[in-house]
């Protein structure tokens, strides 16, 4: 059964409060995974070894605030002993932090690339860097808005956005072996770039996983499971 | 550095003589030839909620007692050490316990109310203090009232018995009769046990806010209870205190390890 968890009809107000914090802390984190994104997208593109570096040191930030998520989500847990959809909201809200945390390490390694001064010299694998780190950054935007609404349809829609990912990501793959074929001699600096490409990629599979927490808040259900695909079905009808 | 939650919990350590509500010095008690409270030290901070947890006989009431000089009401006890609030040892020879009494409010488990209407029930302190004028009794029962979250419901039939009122409603009587003298400190002794869980909230929802107005000392075997409203915590056993410190430390990351089996169901 689908349910939007309301934070404001708690008895306690305090309580109230520790849950909208705690889901506000999780939007904090994703807006500044997602200016990390895009100054790291900048940077390669402008070739900003500056931006990069600034990039990847801010990326200490994104792991002290995981560090928080989790230590407030222990506390609440320890001191509230929510149950039902505010239990789910906690345990949904500790596992993105984890995830955003993991996206955070993968724009580091990009942006490490560009710091390093090893953007690829071809046109082609270049370009379809930039158009996954594009499409990761509407990804993200429509994931983090839909955990911002609970909304379970939002969810799905920006889940299936992985596919493109996944598809430039294999087209971009190709592109790069090609390269690699032709000058096998530039192996070492090509690892890098795979490296980068790869960590474009599991952006977008982290997001996939952030939005099956939000359909699990609202549905308490695994997203992988029979009966919730035949009700993603559904939805999408 | 960056902080995406906000405390207004200082570490036990941190807490000033200027932020201390109740100083327990030493404080050791024997009740009927038995030592109840061994060698206790702790310092409880003004305007926050402090829980006292432990098993039956521990000693918490006792210590609870000693705020007030309840203990005094059995005969056969001894009282060793000093209990320091605003400045001064309330075991001292010249303090006058009846006017201690009036600073520190209690609140016991079963609501006790006298038989006598709603509005004679919160004003009688202040009439055993001697207090005629009518206007400022009404003022101190309404605002007491208020405090108490009571107001709403009683303002239509101030003058019915109030032992007509529901358990929940009478405890926040209780609650309101210790709030007409306005006292700095008011203890609870297992305010909430007779109450179902939905009146226990909105009694904890109302603790919580009376933090504001006075310092607040309750003492509860509901653990659950204790976590969720407490801001600091002091854990007892056998008399003596295990482990105090605020409460978010001691129910995810107690210091002592007969604490850790105590709140997590492991101990005896």
């Amino acid at each position: 059964m689908r349910r939007q968890i309301q934070l404001n009809t708690h008895i306690s107000a305090k309580f109230n409060q520790e849950l909208e914090s705690l889901k506000h802390s999780v939007l904090t984190m994703g807006g500044v995974l997602e200016q990390q994104l895009v100054n790291t997208l900048v940077a390669l593109k402008e070739k900003a070894p500056s931006l990069a570096e600034r990039v990847a040191l801010n990326d200490s930030k994104v792991d002290i605030m995981e560090t928080q998520v989790e230590q407030e989500c222990m506390r609440i847990i320890a001191k509230r002993n929510p149950t039902a959809g505010d239990l789910r909201l906690i345990m949904t809200v500790s596992k993105t932090a984890t995830d955003l945390e993991r996206i955070g390490d993968e724009i580091a390694r990009v942006a490490r690339l560009v710091t390093l001064n090893k953007i690829p010299d071809s046109d082609l694998v270049f370009t379809g860097m930039l158009d996954i780190g594009n499409r990761n950054v509407s990804m993200m935007r429509a994931t983090f808005d839909a955990f911002a609404r609970q909304d379970d349809k939002a969810a799905i829609l920006a889940h299936q956005q992985d596919r493109d990912i996944d598809r430039v990501y294999k087209k971009v793959l190709e592109q790069t072996a090609a390269e690699i074929q032709l000058n096998p001699a530039e192996i070492n600096q090509w690892m890098d770039v795979l490296w980068a490409i790869r960590s474009f990629e599991r952006i977008g599979d982290r997001c996939k996983n952030i939005c099956e927490y939000v359909i699990y808040l609202t549905y308490g259900r695994d997203m992988n499971s029979a009966s919730m695909k035949k009700t993603v079905k559904k939805l999408l009808k | 550095m960056l902080k995406l939650f906000e405390r207004d919990i200082l570490s036990v350590e941190e807490i000033s003589t200027s932020q201390t509500g109740i100083d327990v010095r030493d404080l050791c008690v024997h009740l009927n030839g038995k030592l109840v409270l061994n060698h206790i030290n702790l310092r409880i901070p003004k305007n926050k909620i402090t829980a006292i947890i432990g098993q039956s006989g521990c000693g918490k009431t006792t210590l609870l007692n000693s705020f007030n000089r309840m203990n005094e009401l059995n005969r056969n006890h001894t009282c060793n050490g000093e209990v320091w609030i605003d400045d001064r040892n309330i075991y001292d020879r010249r303090e006058r316990v009846s006017m201690l009494r009036t600073q520190i409010g209690m609140v016991f488990q079963r609501p006790n109310p006298f038989p006598m209407s709603i509005y004679e029930n919160v004003c009688f302190g202040l009439r055993i203090q001697g207090e005629k004028n009518r206007r400022k009794l009404d003022d101190s029962v309404e605002r007491a009232l208020k405090n108490a979250a009571l107001w709403e419901e009683v303002k239509d039939r101030l003058f019915d018995s109030a032992l007509l009122l529901s358990g929940g409603q009478q405890q926040r009587l209780m609650i309101a009769r210790a709030l007409a003298l306005e006292p700095s400190i008011l203890l609870l002794d297992e305010p909430t046990s007779a109450l179902d869980p939905l009146t226990t909230l909105h009694i904890e929802e109302l603790i919580n806010a009376l933090k504001k107005q006075c310092t607040l000392v309750i003492v509860t075997h509901n653990m659950q209870q204790a976590a969720r409203v407490s801001d600091y915590a002091a854990f007892m056993h056998k008399g003596e205190l295990i482990e105090y410190s605020d409460s978010d430390s001691l129910f995810t990351m107690p210091a002592k390890q007969q604490t850790e089996d105590y709140i997590t169901g492991r101990y005896g």
